[in-house]
C-alpha cells in the first residue's frame, strides 16, 4: 500500500457570504491552489467533494462535476461527492486518503462547503430535521443541536461535576484563537463575563457556546507519496491513520449519552494504525459545534480521564502551551461550519501546524489530529496525521 | 408568473415534518393505524426476541422477518427536558419543549413534550404518550389526489397542575 500525503489547502473568506455555493468552491479551489505553487489544476485527476445541504439549499445534486467544471479540473480517477453532514469533509478526506492508497488515485482535490444562509434564515434549521432520523426524532422537532447537546451537557454537569464557566472558557479559548485564522467568520475575542451572560439558546448553551450557520468552502490536495515529493518541497505531512464508527442513529438507540463509545473506537483505530497514543497529540482540531462537544471530546480521545474535560480547558491544558493545543485556529466556534468545508478546514491547519507554518505554531508537533461527530452525535470520525522525521 | 417559492412568503422548499403513511407508501403502517387508535407500538422479532425501536420489516439482529407488533409502555419519565428559543424549525412553536425520556420498563429516547406550562417540567417527572392526527400525506392516485390521513405523537405532563 502506498503512503498519502497532504499537500496543499486553501479556503473561502467563512462567514455570511453574498456569495454563492459554486462561488464559494471556486474561491476554495483558487485558495488551495495559491497555496502550493507547485501543483495545479492539470495535476489533479480526482475531485471529491463534500456538501451536505447542496439539494436543499442550493437546489444541485451532481455537484462534482459541476466544481471540476468550475476549477478547470478535468478528473480520470474519480469525480463524486461525500455525505456524511458535519463529518462530510474528513469522510471525503477518508475516501480520498482511501483511493490513493489503494493505487485508484494518484492526485486528488478534496473540496467542501455550504451555502447555509438563504433569504430566509429559517430554511438551514428546517434542514436539519433530515439530519437526524427524520420520522423518529426530526418529526418532534429535534433538528441537530442544540437541544441534544444542551441536554448532554446538564448530564455531563450533573455527572462529572462540569461547571457553566469551563463551558464558557472553550468558547473564550477558541474564539482567541479565532485571530490566527484570516478567513474565519469571528475574528474578535470574547471575554468569560461575555460568555456566560449572552443571550440563552437552550440552557445551559449560550450563544457563544453554539457554533454560527456559516457560507464557506475549504479544499486541500492529496497526493501519493511519489507524486507528493514531485509537488511540493514544504516537509511531508502524512495521513496516518483513519477511524470512522457509528454505532447506533436514532436517539432511542443510545447507550450513554455523556460517554462517546465511538469516538474511543474510532479514535483507537486511528491511533493504532497511526502506532501512537493520545499522548503523542500535540495539535488537535476538534468538533467544537457546542462547547461542551470539546469537553467530552477531550475524554474520549484520551487527552484526560473521563470526567475531567472540565478541568482540562480550565487548567489550560487544551490551549497552546498544555498538553495539547486544540482547535488553534478557532475551531467551529469562531471558525464557524460549513458543514462540509469543516473536516478539510482542520486538515488543512494540522498540514500548516505540522509544516511549521500555521498563523501560530504549536511547536515541535510530529502528530496532529482531527475530529468531527455527526448527526445527533451518530457517527465519529478522526483522522491522524503526522510529519516525516 | 409566480413560481413555487413565492407561495405563503415562504423561500424555497418545505419539508414534509412527519414519516409517510399510508399502506401505498409504508410496510410499517401498522406503527400509525395504532397511533390513530392511540396505542403506541413497535416491532419485536419472534425468532430472537429483539425489540426495535423505529419499527422495522428487517430483525437488526438476526435479520428476521418473522416479527410482531407488541405495545410500548405509555407512561415515561423525564431524565433530562430542555427548552429551546432559538431555531425552532417552522412549524412546531417557540419555545419547544424537548425532553429525554425512559419509557417505563424500556429504552430512552427523545420526544417532544407538549400541553406543558413553559419551564414546568423537570427531572423525574412522569409524562404520558399522546397521539394526533398531522397534516395529510397528499397522495397522487392516477389524475386524482388523495389525502391519507396521517398520525403522530408526543408525551405530555401527567400531572394536570404542569399541563397548559
Amino acid at each position: 500500500m502506498r503512503k498519502v500525503c497532504i499537500i496543499a489547502g486553501g479556503m473561502s473568506q467563512w462567514g455570511v457570504r453574498q456569495a454563492t455555493l459554486r462561488e464559494l468552491f471556486q474561491e476554495a479551489g483558487k485558495a488551495c491552489f495559491e497555496d502550493n505553487p507547485m501543483v495545479t489544476n492539470k495535476d489533479i485527476d480526482g475531485l471529491i467533494v463534500a456538501s451536505a445541504y447542496t439539494e436543499r439549499l442550493a437546489t444541485q445534486t451532481h455537484l462534482a462535476p459541476l466544481i471540476a467544471e468550475h476549477l478547470g479540473i478535468k478528473t480520470r480517477s474519480v469525480c463524486a461527492r461525500v455525505e456524511l453532514l458535519c463529518a462530510s469533509g474528513s469522510s471525503a478526506i477518508i475516501m480520498a486518503y482511501g483511493l490513493i492508497k489503494a493505487g485508484v488515485a494518484d492526485v486528488v482535490m478534496v473540496a467542501g462547503g455550504e451555502k447555509l444562509n438563504t433569504p430566509q434564515k429559517w430554511e438551514a434549521f428546517y434542514s436539519q430535521l433530515c439530519s437526524v432520523d427524520h420520522d423518529y426524532d426530526g418529526a418532534h422537532g429535534l433538528g441537530l443541536p442544540p437541544a441534544a447537546l444542551a441536554m448532554v451537557a446538564k448530564l455531563h454537569m450533573k455527572k462529572y461535576g462540569t461547571k457553566e464557566e469551563q463551558l464558557a472558557m472553550v468558547s473564550v479559548k477558541n474564539r482567541r484563537n479565532g485571530l490566527n485564522n484570516p478567513k474565519g467568520q469571528f475574528r474578535e475575542c470574547i471575554d468569560l463575563d461575555t460568555a456566560m451572560c449572552a443571550k440563552v439558546v437552550a440552557k445551559p448553551l449560550k450563544l457563544y457556546d453554539c457554533c454560527p450557520l456559516t457560507d464557506g468552502a475549504a479544499a486541500v490536495i492529496l497526493a501519493s507519496e511519489e507524486k507528493a515529493k514531485e509537488l511540493t518541497d514544504r516537509p511531508l505531512v502524512y495521513i496516518m491513520g483513519t477511524g470512522q464508527c457509528t454505532l447506533y442513529n436514532a436517539s432511542a438507540n443510545k447507550v450513554d449519552w455523556t460517554s462517546w463509545e465511538a469516538l474511543r473506537i474510532a479514535s483507537k483505530k486511528a491511533y493504532d494504525e497511526a502506532g501512537i497514543t493520545a499522548k503523542d497529540i500535540k495539535v488537535a482540531q476538534v468538533h467544537d459545534c457546542f462547547s461542551i462537544s470539546e469537553i467530552i471530546e477531550y475524554e474520549e480521545l484520551g487527552f484526560c480521564k473521563k470526567g475531567e474535560g472540565g478541568p482540562f480547558v480550565e487548567s489550560g491544558q487544551s490551549d497552546f502551551g498544555g498538553q495539547v493545543a486544540v482547535n488553534t485556529d478557532g475551531g467551529l466556534l469562531s471558525c464557524g461550519h460549513p458543514f462540509g468545508g469543516t473536516g478539510i478546514r482542520q486538515g488543512m491547519e494540522i498540514m500548516k501546524q505540522l509544516q511549521g507554518r500555521a498563523a501560530k505554531n504549536v511547536e515541535g508537533a510530529q502528530f496532529g489530529l482531527t475530529h468531527n461527530f455527526s448527526g445527533m452525535i451518530a457517527a465519529q470520525t478522526v483522522l491522524v496525521y503526522g510529519r516525516e522525521k | 408568473m409566480r413560481g413555487i417559492s413565492r407561495l405563503d412568503g415562504k423561500y424555497a422548499v418545505t419539508m414534509d415534518l412527519y414519516p409517510p403513511q399510508g399502506k401505498e407508501f409504508t410496510r410499517i403502517q401498522p406503527f400509525f393505524d395504532n397511533l390513530k387508535d392511540g396505542r403506541f407500538t413497535t416491532t419485536k422479532c419472534k425468532d430472537c426476541g429483539k425489540l426495535s425501536y423505529p419499527p422495522r420489516i428487517i430483525c437488526p439482529q438476526c435479520l428476521s422477518e418473522n416479527l410482531e407488533w407488541v405495545d410500548l409502555p405509555k407512561e415515561a419519565t423525564v431524565l433530562v427536558s430542555v427548552v429551546e428559543e432559538i431555531g425552532v424549525p417552522v412549524g412546531f412553536e417557540t419555545p419547544l419543549c424537548l425532553a429525554m425520556v425512559k419509557l417505563d420498563g424500556a429504552f430512552t429516547f427523545i420526544t417532544r413534550i407538549i400541553n406543558c406550562k413553559p419551564g414546568a417540567l423537570e427531572e423525574g417527572d412522569k409524562v404520558r404518550f399522546v397521539s394526533y392526527e398531522v397534516e395529510p400525506f397528499p397522495a397522487e392516485f392516477g389524475r386524482e389526489t388523495v389525502e391519507i390521513k396521517r398520525y403522530y405523537f408526543a408525551f405530555e405532563p401527567v400531572d394536570e397542575n404542569k399541563r397548559k
